[in-house]
């Protein structure tokens, strides 16, 4: 039929695949990256499931990335991690899809999808590849999306404590004090529990909450905030150790 | 241990055996750590049939191999594999109605990846079905494979597209209360015509046919009709001509009004007396669903107001079949009792967050409330950021604990827009504006608009953040400046700068609305020739001496309140409801003008014939300018009155007139009406979008400023017409719903003027947005 | 006419309050006043009932009428150990620190925005 006419050539374009890929290499150190992404595509198409194919995999992922499209790097390292699931590029290939989907991190009053995924793919690296030379960078960009994602729970808590929903605020900052412990946010979230408490009436989890903030985070502003708020009513904050906000700090020192 | 028969599976006997080595046959592209790492026999140890049975279906579900056996010999395990083809190219051919890409997402076989030949039959179907959702339903598909050799394949679709199934007739049967041109405008599915070629509603579309049924059901329900049934909705397709002919048959049943209404309350300490006043349905008007379910809303609203928070109310209709009518009985007893653990909010990669979340009236920790998520739901919608707004509920933490899921999908609300228009009265306007509904995601509306014409030229930026200090106020601020130059109608140039700010302040949900604002603007009006700048050097021949009078520059600084009432359907060619506005201004805080201003609106909408779609529409609208110290108005703050609001009259046409110069010189009072009915063209089928209307315009314009009156006496001119005399017309109108934009032409006779009046019979106006 | 009261958090009623004393066990507590609001532990555990009144008149901010938090206080081995209550009077007026921790993320600029909504402009036939 009429239509393979252009194929033809392209099926029979057969320059073995090392000198594709060697031409990638050199595009790709040139800087010219447009092109090595082009000339790896080609040779992944022309030879898949080959010995470069899976290189040019691993290339086409860290390119893409280096470009911006995050999509494509996220696709490509995808498709190599489902192929060559025990190779030693593996870790890098998570690597890239963490680091693809960490530069998309949103600001907090929006959706964190993006965050969740690159805190789940950096955990997965540090858990599957303990040892690979990128757990070290995983490590810091995990504690970063965490505290991205405590940020935008301490956003809705403030929104809800401005409007006088003291339930939602509550749990809200309950949430970033049990499950984000390790995150700057925790100081406020304590502060936040000082405040909202102290506002309905309820005293002793006021005081508590501030002294917990003060035994974890002494030298910290929210603590002279909440000690000068509670100083206001002439209370002073005093820990009540059987209090759930302690006892979740019994374990861990946080500093 | 004697293998046991053949075929793609082959299984040992069960009990477990060591499997010292593995060996991969077959494989040429895959690796054979690829293949390794999908069995669950490991070198070593000890493995059951289980685990062959485990490891080939890992290895099938791959999607990568043909065919997969796995044989113990002696020590070691073979696995023999073979691969799958690869596709080198997947192509398209003879499509022109839907892209390659479109149909590329509708296939499941991609470039690199393996040919099965069950995916490629399940692709030729999906094919189809995306022809046949683009109304094309005699197309066909021939998939071609080509060797490229070494186990690679190119994969090309053959398409015969064949014309468009289009919708030849749309019939009703069993409708005698509504004419089959009415239910036609109720539908979305439309018969295929003269503009076929732009349309893509009149194609059938299943979807679109139950979509249709329920439109009808509803519309119905609203008129009366309460066992309105569709029987049956049928689209039989006619394979020579390729068209479809599509038929309702619907049962109307009785029209029905409301019998006696009650609201019984299963919860013991609710007072029903003050529930009463939230019921929408009163006995003896015409039965409407939408009234049940407004009634149904507000009485659990009222409920929760009062303290029930769980309160559920479910409304019962008795019929009684000999007086037709339905008496109503609300049951109002307690809900589950549930409360709101967590509301989430997905997918807003530009609204910001608290955007969503500020449009729910029910907190975290609140009682769960069906009606507040539906009014959310509303809400969200009608802010038009975003396509679908879908709020779905799952159990909580707790069993009286529900998480609220909130997921949208946004789109662009960024507009770059371009108009050209043309009036009779203004010449050819054109402008181009910039605007963003959804301004950094915020919710607030930006617009920045440039505008030229014959002899105008407008500047404009207006700034609206919806959500004033965290409440429901609507905080507007603008900027203008308008340049108009002489021409026929004003004989002098008028220069106008200003901006202003703005708080709208809902009093009653919707409805009822109070604009508090401040405005301030510079006006420079200059004699065109530049000679005469006041009364003393006024060129007489040319300007009247009222309007040199107000040459020069100055300034007014005002403020003012408007109270706005509108219960209209829709803000673009209401067909029902209600507007009324009533506002002042008043001018002196600083400036050279002090006055107040008084005016008053009102518009009402009606479908006077449902049955042909005719609309009646009622406006009245009056003004009354007062200047607050001893010094005298100027023409352009005095009220002018032409062929915008009485049509037979030119622009500013009407009212007291320096009789030297003719120049219009406004009054102190105004007053116009208008009754007018629309209908659509009998003949041509609706979709062209002409549509005819009768009206009779009346109004008038009188008592100038008597200041201004004596300085024109004293010139040679005298001040004409100054009297409350009421100038009307008869006329008929044309519209066009164009594709490029609505255009409007009337012809009017004045029935009553004075002799000094400017009549204008033909009036054309319209412009295209795009 | 244009106040609307809300009842927000948590409905307690008397006869709900009558059915809950010292001794009762934390499933009697949670079958007659439900799930708790929040829940926090003073050497033991501790449920609190939160609950609002609120009235808005037309655009004015909602002032707080009435508000009352519940404590159900339990001993180590679930009973209920005391009952506490406080009311809008106990509560304390507290105008909320308006610092925030700082966050990263990036931001959408003017631009990007608008032309984005420049690619697919819509006839909108």
């Amino acid at each position: 039929c009429s239509s393979t006419g252009d194929q033809d050539d392209y099926a029979l374009n057969d320059t073995p695949p090392e000198v594709l890929y060697n031409e990638g290499l050199a595009l790709r150190s040139q800087g010219n990256l447009k092109a090595a992404d082009d000339k790896f595509r080609e040779l992944d198409r022309l030879y898949p499931y080959s010995e470069y194919a899976k290189r040019s995999l691993v290339n086409m992922a860290f390119i893409n990335y280096r470009r911006g499209n995050y999509t494509d790097a996220i696709t490509s390292a995808r498709r190599f991690l489902t192929l060559y699931p025990g190779n030693e590029d593996a870790a890098y290939a998570l690597y890239i899809i963490g680091q693809s989907y960490y530069a998309q991190i949103p600001d907090i009053t929006r959706d964190q999808r993006v965050t969740m995924e690159a805190a789940q793919a950096f955990s997965e690296l540090i858990q599957r590849y303990p040892d690979s030379e990128y757990v070290a960078d995983s490590r810091t960009k995990l504690i970063a999306a965490e505290d991205q994602l405590a940020g935008k729970e301490m956003q809705i808590g403030r929104y809800y404590l401005k409007k006088r929903n003291y339930i939602a605020a509550i749990n809200r900052f309950k949430t970033v004090v049990l499950e984000y412990q390790t995150t700057r946010h925790v100081e406020e979230a304590l502060f936040r529990l000082t405040e909202s408490y102290y506002s309905l009436g309820v005293v002793n989890e006021a005081q508590t909450a501030a002294a917990v903030l003060g035994h974890n985070f002494p030298d910290t502003a929210w603590y002279k905030n909440a000690y000068a708020l509670l100083n206001e009513g002439g209370y002073a904050p005093s820990e009540d150790s059987g209090s759930w906000i302690s006892r979740a700090f019994d374990g861990i020192n946080v500093l | 241990l004697v293998p046991v028969g053949p075929g793609p599976f082959s299984v040992t006997t069960a009990e477990a055996a060591v499997a010292r080595t593995i060996e991969v046959r077959g494989n040429t592209r895959i690796e054979r750590e690829t293949v390794l790492s999908y069995l669950t026999i490991q070198p070593g140890r000890n493995y059951t049939s289980s685990d062959i049975d485990e490891s080939l279906k890992a290895l099938f579900a791959t999607g990568l191999f043909a065919t997969v056996d796995i044989q113990p010999r002696g020590g070691t395990v073979v696995v023999t594999v073979t691969e799958n083809p690869i596709i080198n190219q997947v192509a398209f051919e003879g499509n022109r109605k839907v892209n390659d890409n479109a149909l590329r997402t509708a296939i499941r076989s991609q470039e690199r990846s393996m040919l099965t030949r069950a995916r490629v039959e399940s692709d030729v179907q999906n094919i189809l079905e995306a022809y046949r959702r683009s109304g094309r339903f005699d197309a066909s598909v021939e998939p071609k494979i080509i060797d490229r050799g070494s186990n690679r394949v190119d994969l090309v679709f053959e398409i015969n597209e064949g014309d468009k199934t289009g919708v030849e007739r749309i019939s009703f049967i069993g409708n005698n209360s509504f004419s089959d041109g009415r239910l036609r405008d109720v539908i979305r599915t439309r018969q295929s015509g003269l503009l076929s070629w732009l349309r893509s509603t009149d194609t059938y579309d299943p979807d679109r046919l139950a979509a249709d049924q329920e439109a009808l059901r509803e519309y119905y329900n609203r008129k009366g009709y309460a066992d309105f049934r569709v029987v049956s909705a049928t689209a039989d397709l006619d394979r020579e001509q390729n068209v479809f002919f599509v038929t309702f048959t619907v049962d109307e049943g009785e029209r029905y009004e409301f019998g006696d209404v009650e609201v019984v309350s299963s919860i013991p300490d609710i007072d029903v007396n003050d529930l009463y006043s939230e019921v929408r349905t009163r006995p003896g008007n015409r039965f409407d669903s939408l009234r049940v379910e407004q009634s149904v809303e507000d009485l659990t609203l009222k409920a929760s107001e009062l303290g029930y928070a769980f309160a559920q109310v479910r409304p019962r209709a008795l019929r009684n079949y000999e007086d037709n009518t339905i008496s109503l009985i609300y049951y109002i007893e307690e809900g589950p009792r549930a409360y709101v653990e967590r509301i989430n909010i997905i997918g807003n990669d530009r609204t910001r967050e608290y955007v969503i979340r500020r449009e729910f009236d029910l907190a975290e920790g609140d009682a769960f409330n069906r009606v507040l998520l539906d009014k959310a739901e509303r809400r969200l919608n009608n802010l038009d950021f975003f396509d679908s707004v879908r709020i779905s509920t799952a159990r909580g933490s707790a069993p009286d604990r529900v998480v609220i899921n909130v997921e949208v999908m946004e789109k662009a609300t960024g507009a770059v827009s371009f108009g050209v228009g043309y009036s009779t009265s203004d010449g050819v306007i054109g402008d181009i504006s910039v605007s963003e509904r959804n301004f950094l995601g915020r919710g607030q509306f930006v617009k920045v608009g440039v505008g030229g014409g014959t002899d105008t030229q407008t500047y404009e930026f207006q700034f609206v953040e919806p959500f004033f200090l965290g409440r429901r106020i609507a905080l507007s601020l603008d900027a203008y400046r308008r340049v108009q130059d002489s021409n026929d109608y004003r004989s002098f140039n008028e220069e106008q700068t200003g901006g202003g700010f703005g708080f709208t302040l809902p009093l009653r949900e919707e409805e009822l609305r109070l604009r508090l604002y401040y405005n301030i603007f510079q006006e420079k009006n200059e004699d065109p020739d530049s000679k005469s700048t006041g009364v003393g050097n006024c060129d007489t021949s040319r300007l009247s001496l009222a309007v040199c009078d107000s040459l020069g520059e100055y300034m007014t600084s005002l403020v003012g309140y408007q109270l706005i009432y509108n219960t209209l359907n829709r803000n673009i060619n209401p067909t029902d409801g209600f507007y009324a506005s009533f506002g002042q201004e008043f001018a002196g805080l600083g400036g050279d003008s002090t006055w107040i201003k008084t005016t008053a609106k009102g518009r009402a909408f009606h479908e006077v014939l449902p049955d042909y779609g005719i609309v009646g529409a009622v406006k009245l609208e009056g003004g009354h300018i007062h200047a607050l110290t001893d010094d005298r108005l100027r023409v352009p703050e005095q009220f002018m009155l032409g062929g915008n609001l009485v049509r037979g009259f030119e622009n500013r046409g009407i009212g007291p007139r320096d009789s030297s110069t003719d120049d219009a010189i406004g009054g102190r009072f105004y007053v116009a009406g208008s009754l007018e009915a629309t209908f659509p063209f009998p003949i041509l089928p609706p979709e062209i979008g002409l549509s005819g209307s009768v009206f009779a315009d009346a109004g008038s314009v009188w008592d100038a400023d008597d200041d201004l009156v004596n300085i024109v006496n004293g010139g040679p001119g005298t001040v004409l017409s100054n009297g409350f005399d009421i100038r009307s017309s008869v006329g008929v109108g044309i519209q066009w719903q164009s594709p490029f934009g609505p255009l409007r032409a009337d012809f009017a006779w004045p029935v009553s003027k004075q002799d000094e009046d400017k009549t204008q019979l033909f009036r054309l106006s319209g412009g295209t947005r795009f | 006419c244009f106040t609307t009261t809300y009842t927000r958090g948590h409905v307690i009623t008397e006869s709900m309050l009558s059915q809950v004393q010292v001794g009762s066990s934390k499933e009697q507590v949670q079958l007659v006043l439900g799930s708790p609001s929040t829940v926090s532990s003073l050497d033991g555990e501790a449920y609190y009932y939160i609950s609002q009144k609120t009235s808005t008149t037309a655009f004015f901010e909602p002032d707080v009428v009435d508000q009352r938090v519940v404590a159900v206080y339990f001993d180590e081995d679930g009973y209920v150990r005391d009952l506490a209550n406080y009311g809008l009077e106990d509560g304390q007026v507290v105008d909320f620190l308006n610092r925030e921790t700082r966050t990263g993320g990036r931001d959408y600029g003017f631009l990007t925005q608008i032309m984005r909504g420049v690619q697919n402009p819509s006839l909108g036939l």
